[in-house]
Formats: structure tokens, sequence, C-alpha cells
């Protein structure tokens, strides 16, 4: 398709006329330039259908331009719901329409928009929800068809992830919007000293300055627009971001704003919201077909990409921009055939007169009544007009007048996405007949037509208070406080109704969702009469658009029905993101840190399998997947029998050092550390306040005042933490480093690893006399200092050993080395587990669940009872005068040949549970399935027979055995 | 050189990343440390611009509680006024006051032995009643250098504290997070070059590194050697 | 994102901290009733209106008390621990049963 001359400079202001670009829409090529929008291109190449509507497929084109409407939603290649209006065109870029059935010039699905009347408000409550055909269970069997006609783009599952990334910034005043207001203020504040950022969604600053007219001449914006521009490039204290949308405001002067494929999360100590504000669609009959756009959308298309909206057109006005619209569009060659003014009279400014002087019709006292479609509704060919007899009234239809395009100049209504988001609190003003800023928050300025100002020198003036109060607001001297603009030109700026309902509908409210104004009527009389109450039942603003256009109609529908001012009806909340934003955008590099023990690669290179624990990765097992079951009982076997090697560097590691260290351990443990002996360690049970067991591990007295105590690989962060917040209360002579990643650990284990020890440990007597079980030493293994545990989860004689992070690899590879002649071998956390079940030792947190207490948990023992103090000792004992309701058990299974019960299989009785299976497995040692359990307090005794409910329903018995299942005398560990 | 890091006991935290690149060893503080990548020339104009020095391997050590202030003042250490605070000592270690309870003592880079030795040999253990406790440093933390002209402008990616030079003093510490881990971030320049220093959980080193490098990747970032860094020193 | 103002390292985003809920004075857990005790390990007063909280700058993990208008949730002031909690505690042996451990 060949594209249409464009008008010639200075109109075109965003393209280059030498850089021609080439693309397709629906498979045609398409010719614009560099710097024009998909929308933009396609109108110069007489494109005027860009997509069809949500629910009727009616045939939709641009309505602002300005990437504010869902009509210009287009499909590109792996990213639906783009804003044609808003993204470049680039050489090869393919693009499609949406929604639509067969193609987006006929769609067979437009059939939908005869049968709307069929479709009332509230379709689906109503259709779904009651039984037969439509309701029940069919919404099982409609859904997928609907979503299909009703939709928006279409997501491309196998796209890959783009690259998008994050970045922090500091501002002393950020001014939202680049428009004279917006330039004025930065200005103003950076001449005061404020790092200022300028953020503006356009390519170029200056906003409506570089569309609109500003005065009887042509150049009235654009030569304010030079002006300020200059001076803001000059100041360099002004950072500009130009193709940057803010998406929000958040507390404390934090903004997000996207550019290209980077959120900048920009923190300011004040900002200035300068926004402007957006022009409203007027509601008649067929005000939705591609043709009807608002004046400045006209303008827009003329100024910024020289593009001709169309070739004759009717203005619908209310206010003096009208006439700089229809003076725009005669110098852009179009024919004017009308300008319909809802008003009584047209104005008396300099630019309706410049208008009137050109001779071109004006008709005041009438409303466009509905547009005349053309073929297929995929145009217009003429307005209807009438006269308007009352608010929303009209009489003598049948006045038309022929044009393909109209233009909606009849008002405005504030852009205060932000300002809502900040807590602003806004308020309809019946003198100008829109929302007015009552009251903003600490650090928040506004100022433009945001603010409610509209002519172009007070606009400037309160850009430059707005920038001065930012610029005082962070403590600059900005000098004195400059003049309040004398008059804001905010009234007769907006039509209080240009709201004109048709009998036969098609009348739109909200474009995004098809609603008219019947439905919004209808939404009332069906009860939801609150203005969010209309919002969420009739769907109105919760398009793509978010209510940009619809809200503040919706306001005076509602208000209107309900015999009140719309200042008692308010608009519906405003929130975050501004524009639609992607998941890319928001997350980012995707930071997923991942601890690594000093032995990882070691593991790796012998084959392992790493699980996550934590943030941690630790071998499960060594071997090939489908080996798992052979691996785990074979590391098992290699600890019972011989010598096996685990990677216990995720443990936690605390140094707990002072005067008070055994004190401070009496508080926060369950057991008791003051005449602990040096050289020795003694377990650790933590509870909460409530009593409940929340980690464990072992106390290492390495000093008098010095102890070294691990935790779980899961709670060591948050018992390091408990620990200061405890002492942050209690102020005990006490020091608590957490030292996790600071000591490697491996833990040496099986009949033979005194003797692998003892050949690259020379400097401690490792005898069982010297060096007994649950004594604590320091020495060196391979000429690396150590700390040498005697303590172990498995059963066996075994060695903890303790060595800094950056020595652990050569620590491993010289145990492994010694004990080759041995047959050492590594085991995992699977192995693990299985010999400590056979041990009857308890896991934290698996064993345990967010109620247990010691007692339950069978760990009375590590309970000192007379002490004056330990954190959940008195919590405790309240449980234990109430009495104890469940026990935790060991117990084997009465049939050797049942399947394993699983975690969290029940322990019935009477069809009451009593229970549950905590940790269960078949012991290749001992030869049959052992496990714990909570059973009631009187199915804990030695002996007692319990069910276990397990999948599929089938009952299997059990019996209570004393723990340790295996070695119970612990004659193995203490060799 | 022929030094590699399996010769010592002793490994940087990421040395196999350091092999991979190309990094030529040399021994220091008992340590195979990365000293270029094969370029020493390029790689000072890469860290006036946008480096990353692995320093994990030099002597580094800390001391906290309550009287660990007092204790490092009677040992000789000028220990800054200010929490979050460095201070250059004449040896040319850094001694960073993190808390009014704990100090960081960052060496030279040099290597060689000085005021991180000479404490850690004179302290006189947890029990000596001097309320002074020692930190193990070298193996708690890795240790980059970030440095040269964009350093700042990659921090920003990463960092939620403004790091720009114009706004974050020489001898400034943050203790904050980076990349979604705790760090320590002390900036103490080379001569005109910024330059960054990062201490973070030694165990998310291959993590940390790999963060870092993507972000610098814009800046044309890269691994340099301990010799591009003791050359910032010099200019 | 809120800023919050540690003691130590200064205005901080709050994604830095945690919150451990308010800041409660332990009653005498020798000598309280088990409802004063129950009050204090379960009850929060979910105060509309200005609370004492803890809050921990997990970097540095460095708990302050926090002074927040949960309302308008807004920070009016934070402080050290040791201006509320500024001498050490002790607790005296059970009466009834006596003896250290």
């Amino acid at each position: 398709m060949t594209a249409m001359p464009r008008l010639a400079a200075p109109n075109g202001l965003l393209i280059d006329r030498n850089r021609p670009v080439s693309f397709t829409f629906e498979g045609r090529e398409i010719q614009g330039f560099h710097g024009d929008t998909i929308a933009s291109a396609l109108l110069g190449a007489d494109v005027k259908v860009l997509s069809r509507s949500f629910k009727y497929h009616r045939p939709r084109g641009p309505l602002t331009m300005a990437g504010q409407d869902a009509n210009t939603l287009v499909q590109l290649p792996g990213e639906p719901n783009v804003l044609a209006d808003r993204t470049p065109i680039r050489d090869g870029l393919v693009v499609k329409g949406q929604n639509y059935r067969g193609s987006l010039e006929d769609d067979r699905l437009m059939i939908l928009d005869r049968f709307s009347r069929f479709m009332p408000v509230g379709f689906y409550y109503k259709t779904f929800f009651k039984p037969g055909l439509f309701g029940g269970g069919s919404w099982k069997f409609w859904e997928p068809k609907i979503r299909a006609m009703a939709g928006l783009g279409v997501v491309d599952l196998n796209h890959p992830h783009g690259y998008y990334d994050k970045q922090y910034l500091f501002h002393d005043v950020v001014v939202v919007g680049g428009g004279a207001a917006g330039m004025s203020a930065a200005l103003k504040a950076a001449e005061a000293g404020a790092d200022t950022l300028l953020v503006d969604e356009n390519p170029v600053l200056g906003g409506a300055l570089s569309y609109a007219r500003f005065g009887p001449e042509s150049d009235g914006g654009r030569s304010r627009m030079q002006a300020l521009a200059a001076r803001v490039a000059a100041e360099p204290r002004i950072t500009v971001m130009t193709d940057a949308s803010c998406q929000g405001w958040f507390a404390d002067n934090w903004l997000p704003v996207i550019r290209g494929k980077r959120l900048y999360k920009i923190r300011a100590k004040a900002v200035v919201v300068a926004t402007g504000s957006m022009e409203q669609p007027m509601v008649f009959r067929h005000n939705d077909l591609p043709g009807v756009m608002l004046g400045s959308a006209a303008q827009r298309l003329i100024r910024h990409y020289g593009v001709r909206p169309g070739s004759r057109a009717v203005v619908a006005a209310a206010n003096s921009d009208a006439y700089g619209v229809a003076l725009d569009l005669m110098e852009a060659g179009i024919d004017v055939a009308a300008i319909v003014d809802l008003r009584p009279e047209p104005g008396d400014d300099e630019v309706t007169k410049a208008a009137l002087a050109t001779g071109v019709t004006v008709i005041p006292g009438f409303t466009p009544w509905q547009t005349r479609p053309g073929f297929g509704m995929r145009s217009i060919v003429g307005v209807e007009i009438a006269r308007i007899t009352g608010e929303g009234r009209a009489e003598g239809e049948g006045h038309s007048i022929a044009c393909d395009l109209l233009c909606m100049s009849t008002g405005y209504s504030p852009t205060a996405h932000l300002l809502y988001h900040s807590g602003a609190r806004l308020e309809y003003d019946e003198a100008t007949a829109m929302m007015a800023i009552r009251r903003l928050p600490d650090h928040v300025f506004a100022c433009g037509s945001v603010n409610g100002v509209f002519d172009i020198a007070a606009v400037i003036q309160d850009g430059e208070r707005a920038g001065w109060a930012a610029a005082c607001d962070i403590g600059l001297d900005a000098g004195p406080e400059p003049a309040a603009p004398n008059r804001t030109g905010a009234e007769g700026q907006t039509h209080p109704w240009p709201i004109f309902s048709h009998p036969k509908g098609k009348d739109f409210v909200d474009f995004d969702e098809d609603l008219q104004v019947k439905d919004i009527l209808n939404a009332m009389a069906d009860g939801y009469d609150h203005v969010e109450l209309v919002k969420r039942y009739s769907t109105v603003g919760m398009g793509p658009s978010q209510g940009r256009h619809s809200a503040i109609t919706t306001m005076r529908l509602v208000a209107k029905a309900q015999g009140v001012s719309p200042a008692l009806v308010g608009t519906t909340t405003s929130r975050p993101p501004y524009q639609p934003e992607t998941f890319g955008h928001l997350a980012g590099r995707g930071f997923e840190p991942v601890r690594l023990t000093p032995m990882h690669h070691r593991h790796l290179e012998a084959g392992a399998q790493m699980m996550p624990a934590g943030l941690w990765l630790r071998p499960a097992y060594y071997g090939r997947k489908e080996d798992r079951e052979k691996a785990i009982a074979a590391e098992a076997l290699a600890v019972r029998q011989n010598v096996g090697i685990i990677d216990v560097s995720t443990l936690g590691g605390l140094e707990v050092r002072g005067p008070d260290a055994a004190e401070f351990l009496n508080r926060m443990y369950t057991f008791a550390y003051l005449k602990q002996p040096v050289g020795r360690a003694r377990y650790v049970l933590m509870t909460d306040m409530s009593g409940v067991v929340t980690d464990d591990g072992v106390a290492c007295r390495f000093s008098d005042q010095h102890f070294y105590v691990t935790a779980t690989t899961s709670g060591a962060q948050a018992v390091y933490q408990h620990m200061l917040l405890m002492n942050a209360q209690w102020r005990l002579d006490v020091d608590v480093t957490n030292v996790t990643a600071s000591y490697c650990g491996v833990n040496i284990a099986g009949p033979k690893s005194r003797e692998v020890l003892a050949r690259i440990c020379s400097d401690v007597d490792l005898s069982a006399e010297a060096f007994p079980y649950m004594a604590v030493r320091t020495g060196t293994v391979a000429g690396i200092p150590a700390r040498l545990l005697r303590v172990g989860f498995v059963g066996e004689l075994g060695y903890e050993i303790h060595a800094p992070a950056s020595c652990g690899e050569a620590l491993w590879d010289a145990l492994m080395e010694a004990g080759r002649d041995f047959g050492i071998r590594p085991f995992g956390v699977e192995a693990q587990r299985l010999l400590r079940l056979e041990k009857g030792h308890i896991i934290i947190g698996q064993d345990t669940d967010g109620l247990t207490n010691p007692v339950e948990a069978a760990m009375d023992w590590a309970i000192s009872r007379n002490k004056p103090f330990f954190v959940g000792g008195r919590s405790i004992a309240m449980q234990e005068a109430r009495g104890i309701t469940r026990m935790l058990v060991g117990f084997e299974l009465v049939d050797p040949k049942a399947p394993v019960p699983e975690e969290c299989h029940l322990v019935v009785r009477d069809g009451i549970i009593t229970g549950r299976v905590t940790s269960a497995v078949r012991s290749p040692t001992l030869g049959k399935v052992v496990g714990l359990a909570y059973v009631a307090r009187d199915q804990s005794e030695i002996g007692s027979r319990f069910n276990i409910k397990i999948a599929g329903g089938r009952m299997i018995e059990a019996k209570v055995v004393p723990v340790p299942f295996y070695d119970p005398e612990n004659k193995r560990q203490e060799l | 050189m022929t030094l590699q890091p399996l010769d010592r006991t002793r490994r940087s935290f990421i040395w196999r990343e350091l092999v991979a690149a190309g990094a030529r060893f040399a021994e220091v503080n008992g340590t195979a440390t990365a000293m270029d990548f094969g370029n020493p020339a390029a790689e000072a104009e890469t860290a006036r611009r946008m480096g990353l020095v692995d320093l994990s391997p030099l002597p580094r050590t800390g001391y906290k509680g309550r009287g660990a202030l007092d204790w490092l003042r009677s040992q000789g250490v000028q220990v800054p006024e200010e929490n979050n605070r460095a201070l250059v000592q004449p040896d040319g270690s850094v001694a960073c006051r993190l808390a009014p309870s704990e100090l960081l003592l960052l060496g030279p880079l040099d290597g060689a032995p000085g005021l991180v030795d000479e404490l850690d040999a004179a302290w006189p253990g947890p029990d000596a009643g001097t309320g002074a406790y020692r930190v193990p440093r070298p193996d708690t933390n890795l240790w980059f250098a970030l440095t040269g002209s964009d350093a700042d402008a990659m921090f920003s990616k990463i960092c939620g504290v403004d790091l720009r030079t114009s706004h974050f003093p020489n001898l400034g510490i943050a203790q904050t997070q980076v990349a979604r881990l705790s760090g320590i971030v002390v900036r103490a320049d080379l001569g005109a070059t910024p330059v960054f220093h990062l201490l973070a959980d030694c165990a998310s080193a291959g993590y940390m590194l790999a963060v870092l490098k993507d972000a610098m990747d814009e800046f044309g970032g890269g691994l340099v050697g301990l010799a591009a860094l003791r050359e910032l020193a010099r200019s | 994102m809120k800023l919050i103002n540690c003691p130590l390292n200064g205005p901080r985003n709050a994604q830095e901290f945690v919150c451990a809920g308010e800041v409660k004075l332990m009653p005498d857990p020798n000598a309280c009733s088990d409802t004063e005790w129950t009050d204090y390990v379960f009850m929060e007063n979910n105060t509309a209106g200005v609370v004492r909280e803890w809050w921990c700058h997990v970097p540095t993990a460095f708990w302050f008390i926090a002074e927040r208008d949960t309302v308008t949730d807004t920070f009016i002031r934070t402080y050290p621990a040791s201006e509320v909690f500024g001498a050490r505690v002790d607790f005296a042996a059970p009466a009834a049963k006596g003896g250290g451990a």
C-alpha cells in the first residue's frame, strides 16, 4: 500500500523523513518513517482499523494517539497487547491485529455486535450462576469458547526470555511530566541547586506544547516548547529521561520508571507531578468507530507525524481548544465541515476569534447525536447532529453532515494517577466540571493542568511555583516565593455533561470493555449502586486503559441516577501500574543466590545428585538417578561396616564468647551449660517463648568463655537473629558471631574412621580414652587448623572436622586420600537420613512441627529443670501441667513385608485421628520397617499397637518399640 | 608463574573461574593469587573503567565485642571516629568501623605481613577479659574489588544504596544488600580511580561473580588481575 | 518502598529489615500467673496508633526499636534498644525449686 504524502515541516516533529521504514501489518507491507509509531504509520498509509473490540468485535482505530486507550492494542511476535500508538516501527517488524476470527477487516465474530442485547451487563454472573444449559457446570463447557471470542492478544509460550534488568537511581527532585509545567518546575528546582530528574513518556519534551496550538498563531506551542527545552538542555543539574513511563508512586517517594527493557527504581526527596490532563471522549451512538478521535489525537497526528487524520472533519467543541483543533485541521488541508459547539455560544478568546475569522461553519447549541458508519463499520461517513434541549437531552435528529473524521474537544480530566497513589485527595469541582486536588501528602507537589491550571502563562508560573516549593522542601534556598498566577483558565475547559445516550445504544462509555450507557444504569438497577460496585459488576474501567476515559462518565452517570453531585460519588481507586508492564520488567535479572560448600565441585566430580537445603546445595547421594536406592544403601552400608565421609559444611556455626557465654546458652537452650567441662560437647535444643522446638545442635566448650554452637542448616540465620534479639534485652556480657560460612565441616563415620583420621592428624591423641565420645579438641588435619568433634548423627564411631572454608577442598582431598586404602566412601543426605533414623535421632522440622514441645518429642531428658530460666521454660511447664496429649514414639511394622508408610500418613484409632507418621524407612541393616510417629499418650507405651492409614486407605499395624532401633546401648558410637 | 591454586591448601573461593579466564597466578599470603590474565597493560586500562579483582586470598581480619575497639586502639590501630567510616593505616591496610563494637581490617594490596598479622598474633584469646573477639574474616567473606569510573553505575543495578562517587564519600562504608546478599561495601580509591571493596558470603562467591560479570557487561568491564590494581595505586 | 532509618546505618529500603513485633516487657516467668504469661506470649495489642516495635537491619543483624504509627504507617522515631533495655537482666531461681544449674 502506498503511503500518502506527509504534511510538510514543522509538522512531523518526531519523524525523520530521510529514514523510511518498512514493516508489515496483517501481512501487508506498510511504509513509514523513523520515529513513527505503528499507529501513525498505519494512519499515514490510510489504514484506519487497528483492532477489534473486546466483546462485540467492532472495528476500532486510534482514539488518543497517546498510548492511553485499548483501541490500538496489536500483536507483535511473542508480545501481545502492544500499544500501537506508543511503539515505534522498525524495519521488518511483523504486526498483526488481535481478537478477530477470519481477518481484521472481516471479523466473522462481528456478528456478536448484533446480539449485544442478549449479553446484558453482568452477563456471566447471571447466566452461569443458575443450573441449566448455561448454568452451573456448563461454565466448564463454555469458558474456553468465550475466552477464545472475547480476549486480547496471544501469548507465545515458546518466546525466549528477554534480557530485562533494573537500576536504582537517586535524585533530589523528580519531576514527572515534561510539558510546560514540568519543564518550568525542573528549571526552578535545578536553579535552586537540586539534582533534578525530568521524566516523560514521550520521545521529546514538550507535552501539549508539542502538538496543541496555544494561541491564534500556528506556532504558539512550538515556540514556547523550544524556549523551555533549550533552557532545560543547558541546565547541568537536570537529567532528562524521555520515552520513560513512571508507573506509580510508592511510599517515601519511590518511583518505578520503565524505559526500554530496564525498570528504574528511583528514590526522590521531593516529587513534582506535572502529568497534565487527558482529553475525554464524548458519549453518543457509534462514538467508537474509526474516524472518531479526540481533538488532541488529530493534533498529535498532524504535528508529531505529519499525518492527515482525515479529509473532511467535524469538530465537536466545548472549549477554545476545539477551535485550535479546527485551525490546525484547516492548515493541514483538511476540510472542516462544521464546528458543532455544545455551548450556547462560542467563547470570545483569541483562538476562537481566529477560527471564526476563517468563516468556518459553527453550529452552537448542538451535539453529535450519532455517527453514520461506513461499510463494515470500518469508518464513518458522516455525523448526525441534534439540538441540545437539556442535560444529556437533544432533539431534531436527522441533520447530517458528511465527514470521515469527528474530533471531540469537549473537556479534560487530570492525569492524577500518581497523585492518587501518593494518597492525595481529589474531589469533583462543580465550577470546572473536573476533579480538583484538595490535599497533597508531604514532599509531593503538583503543577500544570493536573493541578487545574490551563492558561499557558499560568501553567509556566505554576510550574515555577512547584519547583520552588520542592526545592524549599528539601532544604534549599530557592529565593522568594514566585507570584501565583492570577487566573487558572480551568473554567470553561470541560463540559459538565458531554453524554448523549441513544435509544438504540452503542453509546459507549468504556471502549475497552464495550460498555454502553445502559450497562452502567442496569448495573445500578441490579443493586450495585456504589461506584466501586458498579465497576466490579459491569467491569467498567477494568480494561487495559483502566478507566482513563470511562471513570468520569461513570461518575456522572451514577451521580445523576442517584440525584446527587458527582462530588459525592467520586471515582474508583487508581492503583499502580500507570501503564501495562511485562513480567520481564518486574523480574529483572531474577537474583537467586546459591550457596556452595568448598567441596561442591568434588561432589560433582564424584557424580553426586545435588539437592537444595535452604540456599545451599547438598549431595543427596552419589550415583546415577536410576541407581538411587542402590547408591543410598551402599553408602549406608559403608558407614556401618567401614568408613564414610559426608560434607556437613552447611550446618550453622555460632561463636558464643564472653564471661556470660555459659549463662547465655543456659537461657537460650533447654539443657544446662554452666558446668559443662571445657573440651566437651553438649546437645542443644532450642524452644521459642511458647515452648515449641525450633532448632538443635551441639555446644562445644573450647574454653571457659568460648562455646562453638552448631545449628541446623535451615535454622542458622534465624537462631543467630533470635540470640541477638534476646540479648538486646538481657544485656549479658557475651558476643555472638555467625561463622556458618567460615567453617566447612566434614563428618567421617564408621568403624575405621579413627584409623583414617590418624593418618593425617598427629597432634591430637585420638584414642578412646584421650578423646572420648562427646569430647572436642583443636588440632591440625593434613596441616589445616581444625576443630574436632566426637559427635555424630549416624551412630558409629566418628569425627566431625570443622576447618576454615578456604581450606575445605584441600581437607576433603586429604581425607579421601587418607581413606583410600580403607575404601572410604562419600555419603549424602539421603543415607544420613536413613542412618539417623535407625538411631532414632529426630530432625527438627521433619519429626517436629509448629506445635511440638520437647516433652512430646520425647526430649524431656534435654530439659534442665533446676535453672532459673530458659526461653520457653514457663510455657513447657504449663503444658506439662495441663497434660501432654501426644508422644513421638519409635515404631516398627508388625508385618515386615507391609509397605513403608510415608510422612504424614495418619495414625487412626476407631475412626479418630490420634497422630501421624513423621519418618519411616525400610532399614537394610535391621531388615525391617522402622519409623517415628506421634501417637496418643495412651498408645505410647513400649509394646502398644496402633494402626497407620496408608495411601489408598489401607490400614497397617505398627507397634511401639524402644529407640534407638540400632545399637540400643550406643556402643558403636562410643568405641 | 607456574603456580596453580591446587598447589596450596588455602584457595580462592572462585579459583576455578579464575583458571577458566586464563589467570596467571603468583603466591600472595600463602595462596595462589590471580596476578593478571595475560595482558597487564590492557587490564590496568580496564581497571580504570570497570574492573573486578579477586582479593579473596589477601590478609584481613576482624574483631568485635564490647571491648574490641579499645583493644584495637591499645594495639596501635587508628580507629575511625564514626561508624561506617574507614581509615587508612600507616601500613596501607584499611580499618573499617562497622559498629561501636566491631572493626574490619583489610590488609594492604601487597599482601605483605603487617597490621593484620600483628593483631592476630597479639590477640590473647576469648578468655583474656579484653572483650575483643576475633572474627575469621578471610574465611567468612569473599573479597572483590570493583574498580573504575563506571563502578558506581554498575553497583546501581544490584545495590539499593546510593554509591555514586559524587554522593558516597571515599572511605565510606555501606553495610547493605548486594544482589540480595548481605554485604559490606567499602570505598577506598586508588589514586584517581574509584575502588569499591565488596565483602560478602564466601559460600555465594560463584553466584556473586556471575551477577557482577553480568552487571559489568554493559560497561565493557571484566576480570583483571591484582597487578592492575597495584598499577592503579601507583598512578 | 518505605525508607527506615536504622540507628546504625541510616535510611535504608524496607527490604533490608525484618520486624519482630511489638516490644513487650516479659513478666517474671517464675512469679506471674498463667494468664499473664500466655498474654505475654500470644497476645498482640494490634494498636491503632503509635506502637513500639522490634526491627532488625538484616545485613548487620542490628536490632533496634522503632516507634511507628500503625494508622499512617509512619516511622516516628528509631533508636538503639539500649534506650529501653539499659541494664542487665537476671532471673531469680524459681522459689519452689531453688539451686542453679
